[in-house]
C-alpha cells in the first residue's frame, strides 16, 4: 500500500468519524491504533501508542493551561470581568464598536504574557463572551474576535511556536522575536479594521452601551476607569514577572492565577465556594483538552513513521517553478495540514524539508519562520481541527455549537491570509526590526 | 536492506545535515547498497526516551541517541551518558568506546534494560558542549552561587558541588530564562549549535571549550536484525560509525573553534577558556560526585570503574 | 438485572464527580508551588531542584484522572454538525455508536498501555533528572487508571443510553 494511499484513508477516516460526532481525542486515538496496528502488527503498533500518549504527560509547556484558565474562572466568577467590561464600555462611549477594539487591544497585551495557545482563548472566552453578548454584541463576531485575537499568544513574542521553530530550523529565537511582533500587531489591526467596517455597515452588530454614563464628556467618564485598574496591576505584575526575569512563562501564569484570587480578595469577593466551583470549572476544561492532544500526538508519531515526511518532501522537490511559488505551495500544505494535525506535527513534518530549500532559494529562514507562525494562527481556527474553536467550545455558553464557531471564525480566516500574504509579499514588515537590532 | 535509525538530533542541527550528506551514503558505498540508512529527527517515531524499547519491539531498526535520556532507567547510563568534567576532548572517549571496553559496557546498560533484544554496534561523543553564561565565570571559584540550569541529576550533582546552584527548567524555556536572567548559565548545546539559535545573543559570556558536559551516543540495532547481517557487513556498520564520529568531532570543533574567535574579535561576545588549573580543580570535585553517584547500582559501580581505569590509562588520572 | 445496572449507573457517577472534583487539590498545589519557586528562587536565591518536576507530575495526574468526571458531563469535544441534519431519532442512535467507538479505543489503547505499566511496576523507572523522581512510573501507571475510570464511565453512560435516564447531553458528549 503506497503513502499517498494511506494519506488519504487516513484524512478520509479522521473525517468521517469526527462527522458522525465521535469525540475528536477518540478519532485521533483510533485512526492512530487502527494505523498502526495494520502497519506494525500488535507489539510493535501498541508500543508506538504507547510510548507517544505517556509522552504527552511530559510536556511541561501544557501545565500553563490549567494557571490560565483557573486564573479566568476566578476573575470571571468575582465579577472582576463584568466590571472591567462595563469599565470599557463606558470609556469607549458612543463609539460604534469600541468594546470589540478594545477586546482586540486586551488580547494583544494577553498575548505579550503568554507564549501558549489555549489559555488566553479559554480567558477570554470565559470573560469577554458572555460580557460582549450581554453588551448586545453580535453572536458570531464576538466570537470570531475572541478566537482570532486570543491565538495571537503564539505570533507576538514569547511563543513556543517560534522558538520550536528556532530549534528545528537553527535559527535565531531572538531574530525570530523581534520579526514576528510587526506582523503580530498588522493582524490585531486588521482584525480592528473588520471590526469597524462591519459595525458602520450593519450597526446592529454592536449597539451602544444605552446608559447614561456612555454620555458623558470624556474627561467625565474617566473616573469609570477604577474597573480597569485591578485588571490592569495583574496583567501589569504577570508581564512585570515575565519581563524582569523574576519568572518563566509558566511561573508567571501561576503568578497570575494567585494573583486573580488576591484582587477577588480585594473586593470582598473571596469565598470558599468561588474557589472551589472555579477550580472544578477548571478540571473539566483542561480535562476535555488533555484527550484532544493525546490522540493527535500519537498519530504523528505513525505517522512519521509511515514515511509521511519523506512523501511531503518528494511532493515538494518534484515541483519545477518559480521561487516564490514554491513557497505558497509551502504555505498551502501548511494550510491544509492545518485543517487536520496538530501544530507541533505540522512543525515536525514541514520545517525540516522546508527550511533547507527556502535557503537554498535565498530567501530569509527568519521571514519564513514568521510566514509559519502565522500560517499557524490560520491553523488555530480552520475547522474540521481548529483547536482555538475547541477551547473556545469548552467554556462557552451551552447553546454555543462548535458549527456555530466554525462558521464565525471563517472571515478572521480570510483576514489572516490577508496578513500572511502581505508578509508574504512585502517581507520588510517581518523584517526591519530584527535588521534594526544588527 | 534499509534501516530506521531515530536520532536524538533535531532535524535542522548541523550534525543531521553533516551525517545526512555526507556519511549516510558511504554506509550504502561500502556495503555495495546492501545497506540504507535512513535517520529520523529526535521525537520524531517514539520520545527520546523510549527508543531502547522501541529498538527491541522493532518499531524502529536502530537508534544513534544521547545515552543520557535512560539514565532513568539505569544510573550506569548517566555514568556512560556524560562523566560531567570527565575527559577533554571526545577523541578520548571515543578511545573509551572503542578500545577500552566502552562498548561492553554499554550492552550490559542495554541487556539490562531491554532483555538482550538490542545490539549495541558502537558508542562515544562527538562533542563538547560549550556553557553559554550571561555573566563571565572567569575561574572555578567564580561559580560559587550562580544558578545554572542542569537538568541531568549527575550534572546538577557537580555543579552543586562546585558551589553553583543547579536550577531544573525545561529546555524550552532556556532562551527566555537566559534572557531575563532567572539563570544566569544554562547547560545546552555545542558552541556552534548555541550561536546559531541565537543564545549568545542573552548570554554573550560562553565558556568555551565547554567545562561539564560531553553527551555520548550509542548506536544499536535490533538484535534479530543484526543477526541477519552479514559479518562483513556488520563491522562495515561498526567502522562507518567510528569514522563518521571522528570526522564529526574534528568537523565540529573546527566549526566551534572558527566561531569563537570571529565572535571574540567581534567584540560583542566573550569568549571565556579556564585555565588548565581551574578545569583540574573542577574535575577533582566531579570525581567525588561519579563515585557518590555510582553507588547507585553495581552496573553504575562498573562503568565508573572502566571508565576511571581508562582514564587513568591515557594520563587524566594520576594512579 | 435491569436494577442492578442503574445502581451501577449511578455509583460510577458519584465515583467519577468525587475522583475529579478532587483533582481540584492537586491543580491547587501545582499552582502554589510554582509560585512558592519563583518566590524561593527570586526571593531567598534557593531554587528548588524539585519544582518543576512535582508540579507536572501533580498537573498530569488531575488531568488524567479527571477523565471520568468529564465523561460524566458530557463534556469531551466533538463535532455536533450531523445532529441538524440528521434529527434527534437518528442521532440518539448515533450517540450509541459514539460511545462504542469511544469504548473500543480506549479498551485497546489500555491494552496497549499494560505492558509498559507491568515492566515500570516490576522495576521502577526513575526520571534522571536532579530530583530523579519516580514521576515516569507515576505517569505509566496513572495513565492506565485514567483509562480504566473512561471505560468504567462510559459503560454507566451506556446503561443511562439504554435506560433512557441519560441526564443533560447538550454539551455534545
Ligand atoms: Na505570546
Ligand atoms: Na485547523
Amino acid at each position: 500500500m503506497g503513502i499517498e494511499f494511506i494519506t488519504l484513508l487516513i484524512v478520509l477516516s479522521l473525517l468521517a468519524l469526527m462527522a458522525l460526532g465521535v469525540p475528536l481525542g477518540v478519532t485521533t486515538l483510533t485512526v492512530s491504533l487502527g494505523t498502526a496496528l495494520l502497519y506494525f502488527g500488535e507489539r510493535a503498533g501498541f508500543f508506538i501508542v504507547a510510548a507517544n500518549v505517556g509522552e504527552v504527560l511530559h510536556k511541561y509547556e501544557l501545565i500553563a493551561v490549567p494557571f490560565f484558565v483557573f486564573m479566568a474562572n476566578v476573575l470571571e466568577r468575582s465579577g472582576i470581568a463584568k466590571t472591567l467590561f462595563d469599565s470599557m464600555a463606558i470609556m469607549g462611549g458612543r463609539f460604534r464598536g469600541s468594546v470589540g477594539v478594545q477586546t482586540c487591544i486586551v488580547a494583544v497585551v494577553l498575548a505579550a504574557m503568554s507564549g501558549i495557545m489555549g489559555g488566553e482563548i479559554v480567558m477570554l472566552g470565559l470573560i469577554a463572551l458572555p460580557q460582549m453578548l450581554r453588551l448586545g454584541y453580535d453572536k458570531k463576531l464576538s466570537i470570531g474576535i475572541i478566537c482570532a485575537a486570543g491565538a495571537l499568544a503564539t505570533l507576538i513574542p514569547p511563543s513556543v511556536v517560534l522558538i520550536i521553530y528556532g530549534l528545528a530550523a537553527q535559527v535565531s529565537i531572538t531574530k525570530l522575536f523581534a520579526a514576528s511582533a510587526g506582523p503580530g500587531v498588522l493582524l490585531a489591526a486588521l482584525y480592528i479594521g473588520y471590526i469597524l467596517l462591519r459595525v458602520r455597515l450593519n450597526p446592529s452588530m454592536a449597539p451602544i452601551y444605552d446608559i447614561p454614563e456612555t454620555g458623558l464628556p470624556f474627561m467625565q467618564r474617566l473616573k469609570f476607569m477604577k474597573g480597569v485598574i485591578l485588571p490592569a496591576i495583574l496583567i501589569g505584575s504577570v508581564l512585570g514577572v515575565i519581563y524582569s526575569g523574576i519568572a518563566t512563562v509558566t511561573e508567571a501564569a501561576a503568578i497570575g492565577a494567585v494573583g486573580a484570587v488576591v484582587i477577588a480578595g480585594i473586593r470582598k469577593e473571596l469565598s470558599w465556594r468561588m474557589l472551589r466551583d472555579s477550580m472544578r470549572q477548571t478540571v473539566l476544561t483542561v480535562g476535555s483538552i488533555i484527550w484532544l492532544v493525546l490522540g493527535a500526538v500519537s498519530l504523528i508519531g505513525i505517522y512519521n513513521r509511515i514515511g509521511g515526511g519523506e512523501f511531503l518532501r518528494g511532493v515538494l522537490t518534484g515541483l519545477d517553478v518559480a521561487p516564490i511559488v514554491v513557497i505558497i505551495v509551502m504555505m498551502l500544505i501548511v494550510m491544509v495540514l492545518g485543517t487536520f494535525l496538530e501544530w507541533i506535527a505540522i512543525l515536525f513534518i514541514t520545517v525540516p524539508i522546508f527550511a533547507p530549500v527556502v535557503v537554498a532559494l535565498g530567501y530569509d529562514p527568519v521571514w519564513f519562520g514568521v510566514l509559519f507562525a502565522m500560517n499557524i494562527q490560520i491553523y488555530y481556527l480552520s475547522p474540521p481541527f481548529g483547536p482555538a474553536c475547541f477551547f473556545l467550545k469548552s467554556v462557552a455558553p451551552k447553546e454555543i455549537e462548535l458549527q456555530d464557531i466554525f462558521l464565525a471564525v471563517l472571515p478572521f480566516i480570510g483576514l489572516q491570509a490577508v496578513g500572511l500574504l502581505l508578509v508574504l509579499f512585502i517581507p520588510d514588515l517581518a523584517l526591519w526590526l530584527p535588521s534594526m537590532l544588527n | 536492506q534499509t534501516l530506521n535509525i531515530q536520532t536524538s538530533f533535531n532535524a535542522g542541527d548541523f550534525s543531521t545535515q553533516f551525517l545526512t550528506d555526507k556519511w549516510l551514503p558511504k554506509i550504502e558505498e561500502m556495503t555495495d547498497g546492501r545497506i540504507k540508512i535512513v535517520l529520523t529527527p529526535n521525537g520524531s517515531v517514539v520520545p527520546a526516551r523510549e527508543t531502547p524499547e522501541a529498538v527491541a519491539a522493532g518499531v524502529l531498526d536502530g537508534d544513534f541517541t544521547s545515552v543520557n535520556y535512560f539514565a532513568g532507567l539505569e544510573p550506569a547510563y548517566a555514568i556512560m551518558g556524560d562523566l560531567i568534567s570527565g575527559y577533554d576532548t571526545p577523541e578520548q572517549m571515543l578511545g573509551f568506546c572503542k578500545d577500552g571496553g566502552g562498548e561492553a559496557m554499554m550492552q550490559k546498560a542495554a541487556d539490562s534494560v531491554t532483555g538482550g533484544e538490542v545490539h549495541v554496534v558502537a558508542c562515544g561523543p562527538y562533542s563538547k558542549e560549550s556553557l553559554p553564561a550571561r555573566v563571565p565565570i572567569n575561574t572555578f571559584e567564580d561559580l560559587a552561587g550562580k544558578k545554572i540550569r542542569s537538568p541531568e541529576g549527575l550534572a546538577a550533582a557537580v555543579f552543586k558541588a562546585a558551589g553553583a546552584s543547579p536550577v531544573s527548567i525545561p529546555f524550552s524555556e532556556v532562551y527566555g530564562a537566559l534572557e531575563k536572567g532567572i539563570v544566569d548559565a544554562a547547560d545546552a548545546s555545542a558552541y556552534v549549535n548555541n550561536s546559531t539559535s541565537g543564545l549568545h545573543d542573552v548570554a554573550p559570556y560562553p565558556l568555551y571549550p565547554g567545562i561539564h558536559s560531553m553527551p555520548s551516543m550509542q548506536f544499536t540495532i535490533n538484535e534479530e536484525t543484526w543477526e541477519k547481517i552479514s559479518p562483513e557487513d556488520q563491522k562495515a556498520l561498526h567502522d562507518w560509525w567510528y569514522d563518521a564520529m571522528f570526522a564529526m568531532a574534528k568537523e565540529t570543533a573546527r566549526l566551534d573553534k572558527e566561531l569563537a574567535e570571529r565572535d571574540e574579535a567581534g567584540g560583542k561576545i566573550h569568549v571565556i577558556n579556564w585555565a588548565q588549573a581551574d578545569r583540574d580543580k573542577m574535575r577533582d570535585v566531579a570525581r567525588k560526585q561519579w563515585e557518590e553517584y555510582a553507588k547507585k547500582s553495581p552496573l553504575a559501580q562498573e562503568a565508573l570503574d572502566a571508565n576511571l581505569k581508562y582514564m587513568t590509562e591515557i594520563g587524566l588520572f594520576k594512579e | 438485572m435491569k436494577n442492578l445496572l442503574a445502581r451501577y449507573a449511578r455509583w460510577m457517577d458519584r465515583i467519577s464527580v468525587f475522583i475529579g472534583q478532587g483533582c481540584s487539590i492537586l491543580f491547587f498545589a501545582c499552582i502554589l508551588i510554582s509560585a512558592a519557586e519563583v518566590v524561593l528562587r527570586y526571593g531567598f536565591d534557593r531554587p528548588s531542584d524539585w519544582s518543576t518536576e512535582m508540579s507536572m507530575t501533580l498537573c498530569a495526574s488531575a488531568w488524567v484522572l479527571a477523565v471520568g468526571y468529564v465523561t460524566e458531563r458530557n463534556r469531551h469535544i466533538s463535532i455536533t454538525m450531523l445532529e441538524l441534519v440528521v434529527g434527534p431519532k437518528v442521532w440518539h442512535w448515533f450517540r450509541l455508536f459514539q460511545m462504542l467507538i469511544s469504548f473500543g479505543a480506549v479498551f485497546v489503547l489500555t491494552l496497549a498501555l499494560w505492558k509498559p505499566a507491568m515492566k515500570v511496576l516490576s522495576r521502577t523507572e526513575y526520571s534522571g533528572t536532579a530530583f530523579n523522581s519516580i514521576q515516569p512510573t507515576i505517569f505509566k501507571t496513572i495513565i492506565i487508571v485514567g483509562c480504566v475510570i473512561y471505560l468504567a464511565q462510559l459503560l454507566a453512560n451506556i446503561i443511562r443510553w439504554c435506560q433512557k435516564t441519560e441526564g443533560d447531553i447538550s454539551v455534545g458528549h
